[in-house]
């Protein structure tokens, strides 16, 4: 008996060692670098959104057909790859996406990234093709990404598509205060063929930026030269003031910017001046893993509170004519001003970011909650979002998030096209 | 009385002294454990209570006492991410999503009981001036005291083994004199080149009750770097570094 179980004990810690064995081996040759390299993520995502039948966007799109719900589902597929030959690499990311709406089907299939790269030594870099850059330090909005496409501040993490460029990128490193040196020009054609929504007619756009690494402060300078776009220069900083504490800020002066105004009457101008836009923040986290960024806007082009609220109320006048005549010509006018502007995210001048998530709390691991939230500071008016993340099945990402939208008749918020929007999206990585 | 000076004298010296033996101790382990210049793959695996694993494999390189780049190769959710220290400055670069961003020692990349101070870990001598050695029977027991604010721990343990001097376990401790975790230094293995060291690393910290967080070590080897390697700007090429 005492055998068989001394037996029984030897053959459990065989087993037990053997388990250890196996569960602590690591040989890296699995790992080694292959010349074709494929990744991406597959995404599904539900929203629901209530609709706001009091706001001036609702109006615009929902006139004929008034509803006061609107649901979405989402199939994204974004498949990423690169071919290594030597100094030479083709890179790719692509975005194919089928939109199940409520009043309908939509589907989207291109390219965020395209491009091949020459980097013959650590110091020097060539990429031509389709590229994202990213310029700017702030976190949910970057006045200094001059050659990007405009971050959806809901959304700031979203890779986004990049435009048709030639750009290079030096480094040099140095001993004492200044310890690197970078130099990223950008050279970006736009015409009606390529770039079309890069800015109107046929230019040879450039632009550069300069980054350095003083004093364990990050510090960036940009331009972009007149030609699509109007010439605008910038900078940008970053620094830890602390070990947990980061201060960030952004300028940039445009020297020519437009916008479309209306009166209240629907008559549109359109002003044209030089603007400057600013963005101070900071980043904290605590001893008990909270993180918070908090983030002042200041958009110089933006709207201003008056110039809102006379739209809104050119929108609610517009409706009221289409009520009584069935008329919408103005209701027309009036939506392309929002196209043009008025609809935009963050049209305003000001605005307010807090955002504080909580990384694995009660002990719950590869769980984060947060919340953000969004105000105008002229209006007053919030976007509140509550989040919750979960990452803890390997290679799967949960995300559920709701959006509330608050403010008073002609503010930013309070004229949205939804009230509320719950989502919720699963991403499974390859 | 010249002799009670002369002891007093002596006695106020030997503190000093230790310190500089310690010093010179830890200076030793850090060699031991890694060239100044190398390049490694490591695997971070998390263990939950339940007994899940969450495994990650990153390439690291690293140049001089205090710049170190990790890449993460797997899982695919967060293949390409790259973090970056130069000095007390730290950087995390997310494929595809964003510009890289500044981030802090103790925050965690990878979730679990390792931080980035663990992940993208300099010299101990260039983080942390040991203040005092005491001998015990196998191992010398350093105490550390960290050398600026900018670090994860206020101040370490390290038990080392005194014949082969390469740390056997290290209690990483707060200001306020709490026991963050202990890294228990385990299976000493011959990378080649002269490189013997521990081949795991297992983490076991009171705030994480009942998870354990294991880093094995491959392919350790000597290997210098251009300085440019750690930048910014060069977080998105790090893959190219793997041959």
């Amino acid at each position: 008996m005492l055998v068989r179980a001394l037996a029984v004990c030897v053959l459990a810690l065989a087993a037990a060692a053997a388990h250890a064995a196996e569960e602590f081996t690591f040989d890296a040759t699995e790992f080694q670098k292959k010349p074709l390299e494929l990744g991406g993520y597959v995404e599904l995502k539900q929203q629901h959104f209530t609709l706001n039948p009091d706001g001036a966007l609702y109006l615009l799109n929902f006139y004929r057909e008034p509803r006061s719900y609107l649901d979405d589902t989402t199939l994204t597929l974004k498949p990423s790859g690169v071919l290594r030959r030597g100094a030479v690499s083709l890179n790719f990311r692509a975005h194919l996406e089928g939109d199940w709406e409520t009043r309908g089907f939509d589907r989207l299939a291109r390219f965020d990234e395209f491009y091949g790269s020459y980097k013959p030594d650590p110091g020097f870099t060539l990429d031509a093709g389709k590229v994202s850059l990213k310029w700017g330090k702030g976190y949910a909005w970057n006045p200094v990404a001059f050659v990007e496409r405009v971050k959806d501040p809901n959304d700031p993490d979203l890779a986004r598509e990049g435009f048709t460029l030639l750009t290079a990128d030096w480094i040099r490193n140095f001993d004492g205060a200044l310890r690197t040196v970078a130099f990223t020009p950008v050279v970006l054609p736009a015409s009606p063929d390529i770039n079309p929504d890069f800015g109107a007619g046929r230019h040879l756009n450039a632009a550069a930026k300069l980054y350095l690494l003083y004093r364990d402060t990050d510090i960036d300078f940009m331009i972009l030269s007149n030609g699509s776009r109007s010439r605008r220069y910038g900078a940008d900083f970053s620094r830890n003031i602390t070990s947990n504490l980061e201060i960030h800020g952004e300028l940039a002066r445009i020297e020519d910017t437009q916008r479309q105004v209306t009166t209240a009457a629907g008559q549109a101008t359109l002003v044209r001046g030089a603007a400057t836009s600013y963005l101070l923040g900071a980043r904290h986290l605590s001893e008990r893993d909270t993180t918070t960024v908090l983030e002042y806007y200041r958009n110089g082009p933006g709207l201003s509170e008056d110039e809102m609220k006379n739209f809104v109320r050119f929108v609610d006048s517009a409706y009221a004519q289409y009520l009584a005549t069935g008329n919408d010509a103005a209701l027309a006018r009036a939506a392309n001003l929002a196209r043009n502007g008025y609809g935009r995210p963050n049209p305003g001048r000001d605005y307010l970011y807090l955002r504080v998530s909580q990384k694995e709390p009660f002990d719950i691991l590869y769980f984060t909650p947060a919340i953000t939230v969004m105000a105008n500071a002229a209006d007053h008016s919030t976007s509140v979002a509550p989040e919750l993340l979960y990452t803890g099945f390997n290679n799967v990402e949960l995300k559920l998030r709701a959006f509330f939208l608050n403010g008073g008749a002609g503010t930013e918020f309070g004229e949205k096209q939804n009230r509320r929007r719950i989502e919720l999206q699963a991403r499974l990585y390859f | 009385m010249r002799l009670l000076a002369l002891l007093l004298t002596l006695m106020l010296a030997c503190p000093a002294a230790w310190g500089a033996d310690a010093n010179d101790i830890l200076k030793k382990v850090d060699r031991n454990l890694e060239p100044e210049s190398y390049e490694m793959y490591r695997k971070l695996i998390n263990i939950e209570p339940s007994g899940a694993k969450k495994e990650y494999v990153l390439y690291s390189v690293k140049k001089g006492r205090d710049k170190v780049v990790a890449l993460f190769l797997s899982p695919p959710s967060d293949a390409g991410r790259a973090t970056l220290r130069d000095g007390d400055n730290m950087w995390l670069y997310i494929p595809n999503v964003g510009k890289p961003v500044r981030i802090t020692s103790l925050q965690s990349v990878v979730g679990g009981v390792f931080n980035n101070a663990d992940i993208l870990r300099v010299d101990y001598s260039v983080e942390y001036n040991a203040e005092s050695a005491q001998e015990e029977k196998d191992a010398y027991l350093l105490n550390l005291k960290a050398r600026t604010g900018e670090v994860a721990y206020d101040r370490l343990k390290m038990w080392v083994d005194r014949k082969v001097l390469l740390p056997v376990r290290i209690e990483a401790y707060a200001a306020s004199g709490l026991l963050i975790k202990t890294l228990h230094f385990k299976d000493i293995k011959d990378f080649g080149g002269g490189i013997r060291r521990p081949a795991t690393v297992e983490t076991d910290s009171p705030l994480y009750k009942g998870h354990r967080s294991i880093m094995l070590y491959s392919q350790l080897k000597k290997r210098e770097f251009p300085d440019e390697v750690f930048t910014l700007n060069y977080l998105s090429r790090v893959e190219d570094l793997r041959k």
